[in-house]
């Protein structure tokens, strides 16, 4: 009997000794889950023939519904972004490419503008930051279409003597997005 | 608030009520009715016993192999930021896993027959509630850096391994003495389920590359699906302003526990076999069954292929449609290649089964089925034979376990040591090593007063220095009514 005390002693012993070391959980408002996004937005293609064949000057022109950061969930959570814009032109003129961001009061809320040398010129890059520091974020959580429009400066007959010329704009963007 | 309420209480579920399905204490441990559950073979040394209702046998565990609530909570001054990152995001990997089980048992009874006393009955009734999830690395990497600077990475989607049940499990078995050596058992299930959802065979990874025209290529292959029953009609109460919510959805969980809701059959099997009178070898086999998903099915599906640059303006093609949305179109375009579907269909599950062995050497003072020194006592008209009946002061051996899981079995070892303490006590000692711990030490105590049994174990006691701390702990009691028939 006496055993059966000692052993019993050391198990309640041992159990009511056991402890928790007071866990602090407000920090759970502290946490900061914010992902970085690579992704590719928008590719413009013309070949040299095709500025060439236009009517005017102005050879290429379109508005279009474009509002991935106008998605409320975007919206709500986006933290900043910088959209990339990398122009390549293997043509034998100079162009003019304009990349206008509009609400959905057709108001146009940004406007980004490349003047392009012609062939041969090193590939334009530009990066637009919006957010802290940049361009007002709001921009493009109230972007819904988005205006293209190409004007060619020069002639309307040279061609570049590089293999297949043409005009490329392509764009990205890297934005943050607040998860928690 | 209530994400963060909700989310914290996850974390803490996961952590506080896990159960590692390991039973490693309770197995083997004759005298205790509760082992009957683990081994429907094992040695019988009573004539009935009736456990209390709700207390006869009640099971919680932790367990993760993966960062601890300490990790991530301990109040140190470390940014929880830094935490996440160094101990989950960095320290974890696709194996390491989050999983639990609770089980308490409303109703338990057995009897051994009076006509065939080679025969013992058992029967009962049990709450059981299973959970494990795999953390899903990749998609964690993406949820918390992003997709920036990793070029050519491929998430897996595969990543993504979970299920979890909450059911109850009507039971009756049969333990029947074959030879004096050998000991059978067989028990029926009846699995009534109110609540079970799994997504484990996903496949499939994202993957961003630099692009043939644009500036990144994104390229998506999935094949995923989640199935879910009983969720829905208790969202449904949840949304339902009428009503009130908790009293509704004790109604719902009540009915789908007696036999109203999902339902499925299993068997346990297991053995006693005595190679001599001090080498003792057992086995059985757990849960071998499966559900029938029906009632209130909820399946999710996302399965396809595609891969964008963005919006491609291409020209002269583009001028041939002024008016083209190009953005709606591809945004049509990736939800056509990648459908995410749902659908009502029934579905079938598979019980997670779990294996046990043991080998066992009993030496020292034999004695009686009850502690009384065999010389004492008469034990020759007991059905199992006066061999049977008599046990010994010590006994040591080995046991594994396994359980089938997502990702594979998980498998556990454990050495052990029994102890008879006179009439009234016996103490189990165990070591276990699994993916969970490697310096898992047990205790058990079964206390006998009279008819009234008692018992408690307790798993990980070194964990005891800081419970929050631990990757797995867990601690079992019951209460049970026991005859000789004496």
């Amino acid at each position: 009997m006496k055993t059966v005390v000692i052993y019993l002693f050391v198990v309640v012993f041992g159990c009511l000794s056991a402890c928790v070391e007071k866990p602090d959980f407000d920090q759970f408002d502290d946490i900061d889950a914010i992902p970085t996004i690579d992704a590719s937005l928008i590719y413009v293609e013309s070949p040299e023939r095709i500025i060439n064949q236009a009517a005017g000057i102005n050879f290429y022109s379109q508005d279009f519904v474009f509002d991935p950061f106008n998605e409320d969930f975007v919206q709500e959570r986006l933290v900043d972004a910088i959209i990339r814009y990398e122009v390549d032109n293997t043509t034998s003129k100079p162009l003019d490419f304009t990349v206008e961001l509009l609400d959905a009061g057709d108001n146009v809320l940004d406007t980004e503008n490349f003047d392009i040398a012609p062939a041969p010129s090193p590939i334009l890059i530009r990066e637009i930051t919006y957010g802290p520091g940049g361009r007002p974020l709001d921009i493009l959580r109230n972007t819904v279409t988005v205006r293209l429009s190409a004007t060619n400066l020069g002639d309307n007959t040279s061609v570049s003597s590089l293999p297949d010329p043409k005009i490329i704009i392509r764009s990205s963007a890297r934005f943050r997005i607040r998860l928690k | 608030m209530k994400i963060r309420a909700v989310s914290i209480l996850v974390i803490v579920l996961i952590h506080g009520l896990a159960i590692g399905q390991n039973r490693e204490i309770l197995y083997d441990f004759d005298e205790i009715p509760g082992a009957l559950m683990l081994n429907p073979g094992m040695k019988i040394s009573y004539q009935w016993y009736a456990g209390v209702p709700g207390l006869s046998g009640i099971g919680i565990n932790a367990g993760t192999s993966g960062a601890t609530v300490h990790d991530i909570f301990a109040d140190d001054g470390v940014d929880i930021n830094q935490k996440i990152r160094e101990r989950a995001i960095n320290g974890m990997t696709k194996r390491d896993e989050l999983s639990g089980t609770f089980q308490v048992n409303l109703l338990q009874g057995g009897f051994r027959a009076a006509n065939n006393t080679r025969n013992f009955y058992s029967f009962g009734w049990y709450l059981e509630g299973d959970a494990i999830g795999y953390w899903p690395k990749d998609l964690a990497d993406l949820a918390w850096d992003g997709n920036a600077d990793q070029l050519g990475r491929r998430y897996d989607l595969g990543h993504l391994k979970t299920r979890g049940e909450l059911l109850s499990v009507f039971h009756f078995g049969i333990n029947h003495i074959y030879s004096p050596k050998l000991i059978l058992g067989a028990r029926a299930k009846i699995y009534s389920i109110p609540l079970h959802m799994a997504s484990s065979n996903n496949q499939g990874h994202f993957v961003t590359t630099a692009g043939q025209n644009n500036i990144f290529s994104h390229t998506l292959v999935a094949d995923m699906l989640a199935r879910s029953s009983g969720f829905n009609e208790i969202r449904n109460a949840l949304e339902d302003d009428t009503v009130d919510e908790l009293a509704e959805i004790r109604k719902i969980l009540t009915k789908r526990s007696l036999l109203g809701g999902d339902l499925g059959f299993g068997i346990d099997l297991g053995f006693t076999y005595d190679l001599n009178e001090s080498w003792v070898v057992t086995g059985s086999l757990l849960d071998l069954g499966l559900s029938f998903h029906s009632t209130d099915p909820w399946n999710y599906t996302l399965d396809g292929n595609v891969t964008t640059e963005g919006v491609e303006v291409i020209l002269p093609d583009a001028l041939a449609d002024p008016d083209s949305e190009f953005w709606e179109n591809l945004v049509d375009e990736i939800e056509g290649m990648v459908p995410f579907e749902e659908d009502n269909d029934s579905y079938i599950s598979f019980r997670p089964t779990k294996l046990y062995g043991s080998v066992r050497y009993n030496f020292g003072e034999p004695l009686s089925d009850v502690g009384v020194r065999s010389a004492d006592c008469n034990c020759t008209d007991q059905a199992a034979g006066s061999r049977r009946l008599i046990t010994f002061t010590n006994s040591a051996g080995l046991q594994v376990f396994a359980v089938n899981r997502p990702r594979g079995p998980q498998a556990a070892i454990t050495a052990f040591y029994t102890r008879r303490l006179g009439r009234l006590m016996q103490v189990k000692a165990t070591y276990t090593a699994d993916k969970f711990t490697k310096t898992n030490l047990g205790l058990g105590v079964n206390l006998q007063a009279g008819p009234i049994q008692f018992y408690a174990m307790v798993d990980n006691l070194l964990a005891f220095e800081n419970l929050a701390d631990t990757q797995y702990a867990s601690f079992q009691i019951g209460l049970n009514i026991i005859s000789w028939g004496r």
